[in-house]
């Protein structure tokens, strides 16, 4: 299959190789959550919502010197293509909680709320390719709407190799195309790289290239992510008034 | 869910006594409902209505499938409602599923028939499409992303409206050379038929609080509630299904009672939800 | 806004985005370059020995900013303020909470703080008001003060070693709150104020706008009525399951006070919802002006009375620049 035409370069959906799709963020769509946001990229659509910092509700798991940080991911049955019966806390599911778990626990300053705990909930609305991607922006939304205190903020891409050519934010038919998937996530005003995933053989030349783009990629949707924030902050600040 | 005091407890009883709610509201007023349609495009149907602080989505796919063997004249349909933990943080891993099995079967018992498919809420005969050997399944899945009450009136008016929504797609069928053999069906990517949903009904709950009935409870003012009545009307007035929740014993009058107050409520209630239909759908095409 | 979702028709949408767009031009200036979101750096001058407060964390010599909020410089004390985020205790606030846990001793209460709130049995007066040591029999009589779910209203006395507050309610004006609905908002819209307690005579409404962002909207009682004495000799009359109807009826609040009491609470989620901050004046301007403009009560959170709002509030500020410029 074509993922990229020869020709003109451009891929299955018009997009050029280096092009990411489109992205959207909203804040506040949970009234009842602390901080809540709606994260897409293309049609991949997640809600994100963050309840804490809040007391301990399981005495046992309590830590004295740091928050406890949970996270659950879930798929709505609507979600894929081909609708299936999703079973709860199947693997895939605890194996992506457990992702943006630490991601988010790397960037949270825990250690200023001591005593407490901070549960992020993430649900999947509609998946086309880079879930994990779209659960941790919507995840960073959230938390910095919940005014949760965060070394930096946190964004992820994917990009992968098909047709010998490195191309940015995988769309569901070229993820399953059998090629390497690389998913970076990273703190962008620090440059530091937090989380990264592949599956699939590269070549270690391509893979620092694939790496590379992943990276950039991170960069831009940090960029777009601080606008959000930005914009947000503004509008709630003239609102308030003095 | 927050437990409430004897004295806020007692100010709700008052209120629904005295035919003034927490919000202002009269027993029997629905708060403003807001809807759209088309949320989920790869569904064949999709809607979100948020009810208040109640917010929920109902996506409809339809599949190629099989008839059952009892109903060779029919196509299937089938509801699941989930219930995802950013409503609350109970819903967390398997705390959110009591309360959608029962949403889930109270939608069912509201919307589809008895075990035969008679007398459904949705005309089943429309979704078949070669007897006896390949119909239509629809699968309905709702989500409760934030809730505030009544959901299972809100989740009934999305699945109404995304009803109105969906638009199965036209098939084109081969039905081979002897009557034993699998027709082939070509489904088309381009036409689709709207839905028939004028006799697809609503749902409206009546909670009993005190000595008195109100519609559309929020999370609170459920809390206190006695019993609970839900009566599926459609269009015509005819009743489509019943389910009555909570563990007190209500007189037979009173639930006679009871459903002809839902069935003068639900007029109004079709009427709006046909106006946000409407009005939806004219947001849709611009 | 994120908490009323309303169907606006065209008109309203117009008339609502004119009139967000003249809030925004009446922003001044200043504070729009002192917003900053995670990980933006804040301009300091290095030399003058800043403090760093609230909000902010040092990278490589720079203050960065942990927080979306506003920068704040006091003297040599440079923070973050930020918008919506739990509650941030102060000692000497006053604050509304509710209990959840009887504990030896103490009672726990949630205050939309990350951790909960612990008022001490010796932080309260007893019911017969006498001031004394109290004793086991106290202890387990601490139901009788407050139950479970009950909302209290009460004043922070201190930090714990772990971080939660301490609570003390020693005072008349604090206690059992009962009679009316709590409300809660996001706490950047409460701002400390000399007076949190508000009784509102024509309305025979009390009104506690506690700095956690718990509102309490209720009828209001004659000291003497919230006497815990009195209270527990009305108690055995108040047992619901003995009651009959007719004779709770007898005891709820009264039609005309629960119009009052509706009507400010529908105006606190209107103001909150809008994300006006909430001060005693413009609460009862809203209630004023939806009952002058003969609103209904349910329509105050209903679209046009919410355009309406919106309109008022630039008026509003226009007037307090032009007395101020």
């Amino acid at each position: 299959m074509e993922y990229v035409n020869p020709l003109t370069g451009f891929r299955l959906d018009g997009r050029r190789p280096n092009e990411m799709r489109q992205i959207r963020g909203e804040i506040g769509v949970v009234a009842k959550a602390d901080g809540s946001a709606l994260f897409e990229m293309g049609n991949t659509k997640v809600i994100a919502a963050v309840y804490g910092p809040r007391e301990v509700q399981n005495k046992g798991q309590q830590i004295n010197n740091r928050a406890l940080v949970r996270c659950e991911y879930s798929m709505a049955n609507f979600s894929t293509g081909d609708r299936r019966r999703r079973p709860k806390g199947d693997r895939r599911s605890t194996e992506i909680s457990l992702v943006i778990r630490q991601t988010m626990e790397a960037c949270i300053l825990t250690h200023l709320l001591p005593h407490s705990q901070i549960d992020i909930f993430v649900q999947v609305l509609q998946a086309d390719g880079g879930t994990r991607s779209a659960c941790i922006n919507a995840a960073t939304l959230a938390l910095a709407d919940a005014g949760i205190p965060m070394r930096d903020i946190v964004t992820s891409c994917s990009a992968g190799y098909l047709c010998s050519t490195p191309l940015l934010d995988l769309n569901y038919i070229e993820d399953s195309a059998g090629g390497p998937d690389v998913t970076v996530g990273m703190l962008a005003k620090m440059d530091k790289v937090t989380l990264l995933q592949m599956d699939a053989k590269l070549p270690m030349d391509i893979f620092e290239n694939v790496m590379q783009l992943a990276i950039e990629g991170c960069k831009a949707v940090a960029h777009y992510i601080r606008e959000v924030l930005l914009e947000h902050t503004k509008q709630l600040e003239c609102h308030r008034g003095a | 869910m927050v437990g409430l005091s004897t004295g806020e407890k007692r100010f709700i009883h008052g209120g629904i006594a005295q035919d003034l709610r927490s919000d202002g509201r009269k027993r029997l007023h629905f708060r403003p409902f807001c809807v759209e349609t088309g949320v989920i495009p790869q569904a064949n149907g999709s809607a979100r209505v948020r009810l208040g602080a109640t917010d929920v989505i109902v996506s409809i796919k339809a599949e190629l499938g099989k008839p059952s063997s009892f109903q060779p004249d029919k196509g299937k349909v089938a509801i699941f409602v989930d219930c995802s933990p950013t409503a609350a943080p109970e819903f967390e891993g398997r705390g959110g599923e009591e309360l959608s099995s029962e949403l889930s079967f109270a939608l069912e018992r509201c919307f589809l028939g008895g075990k035969t498919g008679a007398g459904a809420g949705i005309d089943l005969s429309s979704l078949i499409i070669v007897e006896g050997k390949v119909c239509w399944d629809l699968y309905i899945d709702g989500l409760v992303v934030s809730s505030d009450g009544n959901l299972l009136d809100a989740l009934a008016a999305a699945i109404k409206v995304a009803l109105s929504n969906t638009g199965i797609p036209k098939v084109n069928v081969d039905l081979g050379p002897s009557p034993d053999d699998q027709p082939e069906v070509d489904v088309s990517d381009e036409e689709f038929l709207q839905f028939d949903t004028s006799g697809v009904p609503v749902v409206v709950t009546l909670t009993k609080v005190g000595r008195h009935y109100i519609v559309d409870a929020t999370l609170e003012e459920e809390s206190q509630m006695s019993s609970a009545v839900s009566v599926s009307v459609n269009r015509h007035g005819h009743i489509c299904g019943l389910t009555k929740r909570g563990g007190a014993g209500l007189d037979p009058s009173v639930i006679l009672d009871m459903i002809s107050v839902a069935k003068h409520v639900s007029q109004n209630l079709i009427s709006v939800l046909d106006s946000e239909i409407a009005a939806a759908e004219a947001n849709a095409k611009e | 806004m994120r908490d009323l979702q309303l169907p606006l028709n065209q008109t309203q949408r117009v008339r609502l985005q004119a009139a967000l767009q003249q809030l925004q031009d009446l922003a001044s200036q200043a504070s729009a370059s002192s917003l900053v979101t995670v990980a933006d750096t804040i301009p300091v001058n290095n030399e003058d020995g800043i403090l760093k407060g609230h909000g902010t964390s040092e990278l490589d010599g720079q203050v960065v900013a942990t927080l979306c909020g506003v920068v704040e410089r006091v003297n040599k004390l440079v923070y973050v303020r930020s918008l919506r985020a739990r509650y941030k205790p102060e000692v000497g606030d006053i604050i509304v909470g509710r209990v959840i846990e009887i504990a030896p001793k103490r009672w726990r209460l949630e205050i939309n703080f990350s951790q909960d709130a612990v008022l001490m049995l010796s932080s309260m007066n007893l019911p017969d008001g006498i001031q004394r040591r109290r004793t086991a029999v106290d202890e387990l009589n601490m139901r009788s003060i407050f139950e479970e779910n009950d909302v209290v209203c009460a004043e922070v006395r201190g930090f714990q070693h772990d971080g939660s507050l301490h609570l003390q309610a020693r005072s008349q004006k604090y206690g059992k709150l009962e009679r009316g609905q709590l409300l809660t908002v996001p706490a950047y819209l409460v701002k400390r104020r000399k007076q949190h307690f508000h009784r509102l005579e024509q309305y025979c409404v009390d009104l506690i706008l506690g700095c956690n962002g718990f509102i309490w909207v209720g009828e209001h009682l004659e000291t003497g009525e919230n006497d815990m004495l009195e209270d527990r000799e009305k108690r055995p009359e108040i047992s619901k399951t003995n009651m009959i109807h007719e004779e709770q009826e007898r005891t709820f609040t009264p039609l005309e006070v629960r119009r009052h009491i509706c009507r400010i609470a529908n105006a606190v989620r209107l103001l909150s919802a809008l994300g006006f901050i909430l001060t005693v004046e413009s609460i009862i301007d809203t209630v004023e002006a939806s009952a002058s403009s003969n609103i209904e009560i349910k329509d105050m959170l209903g679209p046009e009375f919410y355009v309406q709002t919106v309109e008022r509030e630039v008026q509003r500020r226009i007037l307090l620049s032009r007395k101020k410029g």
